[in-house]
């Protein structure tokens, strides 16, 4: 699959370990070096690290085995090792005379042609090769990882004049298959593209925000949902990735950044941030930052700085004030004449001209800033798309009234947009003026694509079908969170009947955040309130016999779920013919978390497959308790991989590093399924019986007994043991699947009657977090 | 002729038969059981039959009369307060602290119905003392409360609630009169109020108005309401009342009923008043009785529906016009009595299955309160709070127009002698038709119904409703006795979960959709709650019946009743279904300048 066979990670810090751990992640072995520790153990410090992440949440691991892949050791020992390697990532401390002495002690061991990146965020790629042997610059380039490395998806891909072509493709198809990156490649300008424009955007959200009089959280709620940015906003932020990090970044763009640059005029000192890191108010990772939690008094109390005084204060909602109204329509919000609407154009329309001046000086094409800034730094949308919310023309107007530059792209495009639609196919709009199409590379398949040449096929308010091609048609959820109700059950039954007469196979995918987050309880609690249990009971038997089509379909089905695949997000995962995963793949039976058990056959399935497992020891017991285990706690896979061994993925399903590439690798399979495609044969399955339960009661009365079960959990956990050992069935009995779902039906119809059920479902959809009653 | 028996009968079995005396118990209740009930129900239907009913036509005759800022109650209405409040009637289910008796609301309700079936009027006078106590109780401060509450539990002082303004009455939110602090602690209360009920009278030695207002610096809309105690005399040190307040009544409005009853527009001017609970949160605060307010309004609807279908019974005795259709009943006679006459008997029967639904309805919904008001365990209060949030608009719209309604089917048994004055039968038309406008209009209670207490916390209030109708309904449906009756509920109720599903879908999606279906769906369900209590009282009916003795007529009746709802109230359920499930369309279609 990749020449890449093993890797060395120099530099165990946070940001190297997590890199070591991606390649991990990809079954790749790694090399992960540092200096040498004072103890003992000359190799301390990398073993420590990797020690570390074992522990870290959120995991850069995504199994903890992952890190027998990764090797420890010290940089005077075994740095003979990297001669094994075939890729040799730089991540040690920002300072060239460092990285260059080191570059020149790996070129004395490395083998020759074997590319060498460095993670530098800050030092031009120029400087680290200057004086360097031409062999070595011709491998080197910078690859720029975020942190976390497991979850960001951008990496910047910098190269110089002599790096050699075939080495960045080489790379950077390692980097996007195999660590599941997504490549923006940068020119050698100082802090390449995501930093460049994120740290002027942070920039002026501080000295805004102080010169406008607003309070953090004012701030954060204008910067945050308006537009599309994650809810920490500005403040929160640089919380989070630490205080410290921005006067250090500041200082070398300064440094590199022509007099002219736009950067210049956003900087000025700012004392009392110099005083805060100084005391140890670095955010998060220290005693605080601009918000922080106040444990005084034995509560905890968030509080939040006043930028004028220095002083905390509890902290108060978030709200965007006057701007309620009109915070969907981003011209308006940054029209509105009051002091949160001149932060918003002062922040946002000055950072979106800073965009359109960087292309093409820092990056190629306005498309690849976009993506910098979606994939790291979390936007929903770049800088020209919001650009093009806003008006592209209203913006040069405006910036033209303040007195502003006008960036010569923003000129350029004049009354036009910087994307569009032509003829189906997604344009952006290119440097000499011309519109050119969005590319994606091979092998890389998107259902955002797709909808722009075709209607679909079947459509109804919760969910949609599209034609993928080569006879294979594509499901989509479209509900609030991709849940799921009865409106999805009806058209997948549609879906079997289309795809039986015109299709050769079906892929159930969506390009939400997450596949789903489970059934549409919100919906059932209404039901189960109004006492509407008829309801309840055609809603559940709906599922399973929509899912029991699916599995017997005459035709392969394979679903793709990314993020989160809960509850019958997760029981349709286990109904197809194979799964192809998304790496990132979050997958439970969580049920029992609101105080109800699997119904659309989750708990049958669980059984059927753990039951067939050879591995597992004899008699109707194992499979059940294993299951009791797994559904009675609501466990949820951290990853796909986590997801194999709970069974929910089998041996023949795949997985897929990169986002992008889930769509393209599920058709894949699922047309590799169709010559020859039988149908799964019905099983029977043999249960404890009464005996059995009498054993899964006892668990469930032992953990209450210590304290890990509320008294309700007892009561769900019994109803799931009633379910799991076939009711009252004898161990000689051969259940059949229909069996285990009515088995699955009565237990829950019981369940969803119980007051603590419903509080439960009633407090996880208010709150978003489970009650434990 | 206004006729009226207090129906003692038929309280003792809501009270003691449909629900269960044990559940006071852990409540608290000292010493009630139901020989004090017994005896507390009997005093006050002497007290109503013999001292206030026969005020009830002269009062109306009357009315109050307004003299120089002086408000005079008609003739015997002093001498009959002065009674009422000394044989402790105002202060029955007020707490002891506050010298009150302690009894329990379940009770209290039963009493309020027997005041508003005699004097409907006469009720109002202490029936807004004791809001305006349950309002100083919950959020009054302890000082506060310890000058003001033992006099008004004691009925030596009366009490009102000051809300509505000539240019806002539904939307406090408009509301103008101020308030400014003083440096006592006190606050100037300057503004003007209209429609106040009892807001001056010659009852009582001093009325202590709870007074909306706004302070200086209050935030626009409904969120800068305070509340604010204002004596129309202040009390002196030794509690005597004393110098008068700039609190003054300029005029009376002139009404179509209730004549009796003072409703005043008032003026207060740096009236010196102090705020009640928190600033700025004073409509809360109000809120806080609105659930025992406004099941007081159903409860005044549904006494006069009481005494409007006794009174019609009693003429329908004694009327003598044509024959029977089945023949002749009383040959002695130049004709029969129009009681044989089916369609007057429809009248009749409707007038009493609506009337004794209502009423064990309205006791379901005060047992709750007192579980709300009483019970040492938070779940249970919970339900309770729950259960009266759900019930109180639908009681207070449901009793209210089912009383306009069944007044009027009183009229309509006394034929023309009903339309003319002398009989005093359409007195009771006049009267009850405020309940449906006053404390909330019904449209606004459907609307309440509908947009607050359906979606509340993804639709729980409803499970305290819906769960034990269902639970009921599974338990009885093969019952031999009321097996058939339980079938119809069971439509009934399917059509009301159905209609309740259809107006949480389309009411998220359009309000305007919940707001067409309100009025139909409250009525929808007002009909199904009474099927159910009626569906209970039969099968207690059945049960009881064979050891009846001397009482099974009483249980007799019940089940003649019962069935006469089931068969000729219930299956509107229906068309009300298909109306709700019609939706906005046809009724938002006109444009205003068709109209």
């Amino acid at each position: 699959m990749s020449d890449i066979g093993k890797v060395a990670v120099i530099g165990s810090g946070v940001m190297g370990s997590g890199i070591a751990a991606q390649v991990a992640n990809a079954g790749v072995p790694v090399l992960l070096l540092d200096i040498v520790g004072k103890g003992e153990d000359r190799s301390a410090i990398a073993r420590g690290a990797i020690e570390k992440m074992v522990k870290t949440e959120p995991a850069p691991l995504m199994a903890p085995g992952n890190a027998k892949l990764i090797t420890p050791g010290n940089l005077e020992d075994d740095i003979a090792g990297v001669a094994d390697c075939d890729w040799i990532i730089e991540v040690v401390l920002e300072r060239l005379d460092v990285k260059q002495d080191l570059y020149r002690r790996l070129d004395a061991v490395r083998r020759s042609g074997t590319p060498v990146s460095s993670n530098t965020s800050t030092i031009p790629l120029a400087q680290l090769v200057a004086g360097l042997p031409d062999a070595f610059a011709s491998d080197f380039l910078i690859t720029h990882f975020f942190n976390p490395p497991r979850y960001m998806r951008l990496l910047e891909v910098v190269t110089g004049p002599q790096t050699n072509p075939a080495t960045v493709e080489r790379i950077s198809t390692f980097a996007d298959v195999m660590l599941g990156k997504s490549i923006v490649a940068c020119h050698d300008s100082p802090g390449f593209i995501a930093n460049r424009l994120g740290v002027y955007w942070l920039q002026r959200g501080v000295i805004d925000a102080i010169d406008g009089g607003l309070t953090i959280e004012e701030a954060d709620a204008v910067m945050g949902k308006p537009f599309g940015i994650p809810k920490t906003g500005v403040f929160g932020l640089l919380d989070l990735v630490g205080l410290d990090l921005m006067p250090h970044i500041n200082s070398s763009l300064s440094g590199l950044l022509p007099e002219s640059d736009a950067f210049h005029r956003t900087g000025r000192d700012l004392p009392f941030l110099t005083k805060m890191i100084a005391d140890g108010y670095t955010g998060r990772k220290g005693k605080g930052g601009f918000y922080r939690m106040n444990k005084a008094n034995g509560a905890k109390l968030k509080e939040a700085m006043d930028l004028a005084s220095g002083t905390y204060a509890a902290a108060g909602v978030k709200t965007i004030g006057d701007l309620k109204g009109v915070e969907k329509n981003l011209r308006g919000l940054m029209e509105t004449q009051s002091h949160l609407g001149r932060y918003a154009w002062n922040v946002m329309g000055r950072t979106l001209a800073y965009a359109a001046s960087l292309v093409p000086q820092a990056v190629g094409d306005i498309v690849g800033v976009d993506e910098a800034m979606r994939l790291g730094y979390n936007w929903r949308q770049g800088p020209f798309e919001l650009i093009d919310r806003i008006g592209p023309a209203w913006l040069a107007e405006r910036l033209r009234a303040e007195g502003e530059a006008v960036p010569a792209l923003l000129a350029q495009v004049g009354d036009g947009t910087f994307y569009r639609v032509h003829e189906g196919r997604r344009q952006f709009f290119g440097l000499n003026g011309a519109y050119r199409d969005v590319v994606r590379a091979p092998g890389v398949l998107l259902l955002d694509d797709i909808k722009l040449s075709q209607k679909p096929l079947l459509k109804n308010a919760s969910a949609a079908v599209w034609d993928i091609g080569d006879g294979v048609a594509c499901f989509e959820f479209t509900s609030k969170g991709n849940s799921l109700d009865e409106q999805i059950m009806d058209l997948l039954g549609k879906t079997v009947r289309l795809v039986k007469e015109r299709f050769k196979a079906l892929v159930v995918y969506n390009e939400g955040g997450n596949f789903s987050v489970g059934a549409n309880i919100g919906l059932a609690l209404f039901a189960a309130n109004i006492a509407a249990w008829g309801e309840i009971d055609k809603l559940i038997f709906a599922g399973q016999s929509t899912y029991t089509q699916l599995k017997y379909a005459p035709f392969p089905v394979v679903v793709a779920p990314s993020g989160m695949a809960l509850g019958g997000g997760c029981e349709i995962l286990l109904h197809c013919d194979a799964v192809q995963a998304h790496a990132e793949l979050y997958a439970g039976l969580v049920e029992c978390g609101v105080g109800l058990i699997p119904g659309w056959g989750g708990c049958k399935e669980m059984l059927v497959r753990h039951a067939g497992d050879p591995k597992m020891p004899r008699g109707p017991m194992p499979a059940a308790a294993k299951v009791f285990e797994m559904v009675s706690t609501a466990t949820v896979s951290k990853s796909a991989s986590q997801a194999r061994d709970m069974k929910i993925l089998r041996e023949g399903d795949g997985v897929t590093m990169n986002r992008y590439r889930l769509l393209a690798d599920a058709k894949a399979k699922a047309l590799s399924l169709v010559d020859g495609y039988k149908p799964p044969e019905p099983q029977v399955i043999r249960l404890p019986g009464a005996s059995g339960k009498v054993a899964l009661d006892g668990a469930a009365a032992e953990f209450a007994k210590r304290g890990i079960a509320t008294a309700h959990d007892v009561v769900v956990a019994k109803g799931l043991a009633e379910v799991l050992t076939g009711g009252s069935a004898d161990p000689t009995d051969d259940l059949t699947e229909g069996d285990l779902l009515s088995l699955e039906r009565s237990v829950f119809a019981k369940l969803v009657r119980e007051p603590k059920t419903l509080a439960r479902i009633e407090h996880t959809l208010v709150t978003g977090k489970p009650l434990r009653n | 002729m206004q006729v009226y028996k207090a129906p003692i009968r038929d309280m003792r079995f809501v009270l003691a038969e449909m629900n269960d005396m044990a559940d006071f118990e852990p409540l608290g209740f000292d010493g009630f059981d139901l020989e004090l009930a017994d005896t507390v129900l009997e005093e006050s239907a002497r007290f109503c039959e013999e001292v206030l009913l026969p005020l009830n036509a002269s009062g109306d005759a009357e009315g109050c009369t307004f003299e120089n800022g002086v408000v005079r109650t008609p003739r015997g209405f002093r001498e009959a307060y002065a009674k009422f409040r000394e044989s402790g009637w105002t202060s029955l289910a007020a707490d002891v602290e506050h010298g009150g008796q302690g009894l329990p609301e379940s009770l209290g309700k039963l009493v309020e119905e027997m005041s508003c079936s005699a004097n409907m009027s006469f009720g109002l006078y202490p029936g807004l003392t004791r809001g305006a106590y349950v309002a100083l109780k919950a959020h009054g401060s302890d000082e506060l409360n310890a000058r003001f509450l033992p006099k008004m539990v004691s009925g030596e002082w009366a009490g009102t609630m000051c809300l509505t303004e000539a240019h806002c009455g539904t939307d406090l939110g408009l509301l103008r009169t101020r308030a400014v602090p003083k440096e006592d602690g006190s606050h100037a209360v300057s503004g003007s109020k209209i429609f106040i009920s009892s807001g001056e009278h010659d009852l009582a030695d001093n009325i202590i108005h709870l007074v909306l207002a706004r302070l200086p610096d209050a935030p626009k809309g409904v969120k800068g309401i305070s509340l604010f105690l204002v004596p129309k005399l202040v009390p002196m040190e030794d509690g005597r009342p004393g110098a008068r307040n700039g609190v003054d009544c300029v005029g009376l409005e002139h009404k179509m009923g209730m004549k009796a009853s003072a409703t005043c527009q008032m003026n207060f001017n740096e009236s010196k008043g102090w705020l009640v609970g928190e600033p700025h949160k004073g409509l809360a605060a109000m809120f806080a009785m609105m659930n025992s307010e406004r099941l007081s309004v159903g409860i005044q609807g549904l006494g006069v529906a009481e005494i409007a279908y006794q009174s019609a019974v009693a003429y329908a005795r004694e009327r003598l016009q044509g024959r029977a259709l089945s023949g002749v009943k009383s040959p002695e006679k130049p004709a029969d009595a129009i009681i044989v006459h089916p369609d007057v008997r429809r009248n009749l029967m409707r007038m009493r299955a609506e009337t004794e639904g209502c009423r064990a309805l309205g006791a379901w919904v005060a047992r709750a309160l007192d579980r709300l008001e009483r019970s040492k365990d938070k779940a249970v209060r919970q339900e309770a709070e729950d259960f009266c949030a759900l019930m109180t608009p639908v009681v207070k719209a449901l009793f209210t127009d089912l009383a306009f309604e069944n007044a009027s089917r009183g009229v309509q048994v006394y034929g023309g002698h009903g339309y003319i004055r002398d009989h005093g039968v359409e007195q009771f038309v006049r009267d009850s038709r405020i309940a449906m406008i006053y404390e909330g209009t019904n449209g606004i209670q459907a609307l309440d119904l509908v947009g607050r207490k359906l979606p509340a916390h993804m639709g729980r209030y409803l499970r305290t409703f819906f769960h034990p109708v269902s639970a009921f309904i599974e338990a009885n449906s093969a019952d031999p006795q009321i097996g058939e009756m339980v079938k119809g509920l069971s439509r009934a109720f399917g059509a009301l979960q159905l209609a309740t599903a259809t107006i949480a879908q389309r009411g998220l999606r359009d309000p305007e959709e919940a707001g067409a279906a309100a009025s139909d769906y409250l009525r929808l369900f007002g009909l199904v709650a009474l099927a159910y209590l009626w569906a209970r009282a039969a099968k207690i009916a059945h049960e009881k019946m064979p050891a009846a003795n001397g009482d099974a007529s009483f249980y007799r009746a019940k089940l003649a009743t019962a069935q006469f709802f089931y068969d000729r109230v219930l299956p509107e359920t229906a068309g009300l279904f298909a109306a709700v499930k019609s939706g906005k369309a046809s009724t938002m279609a006109l444009e205003e300048a068709a109209f």
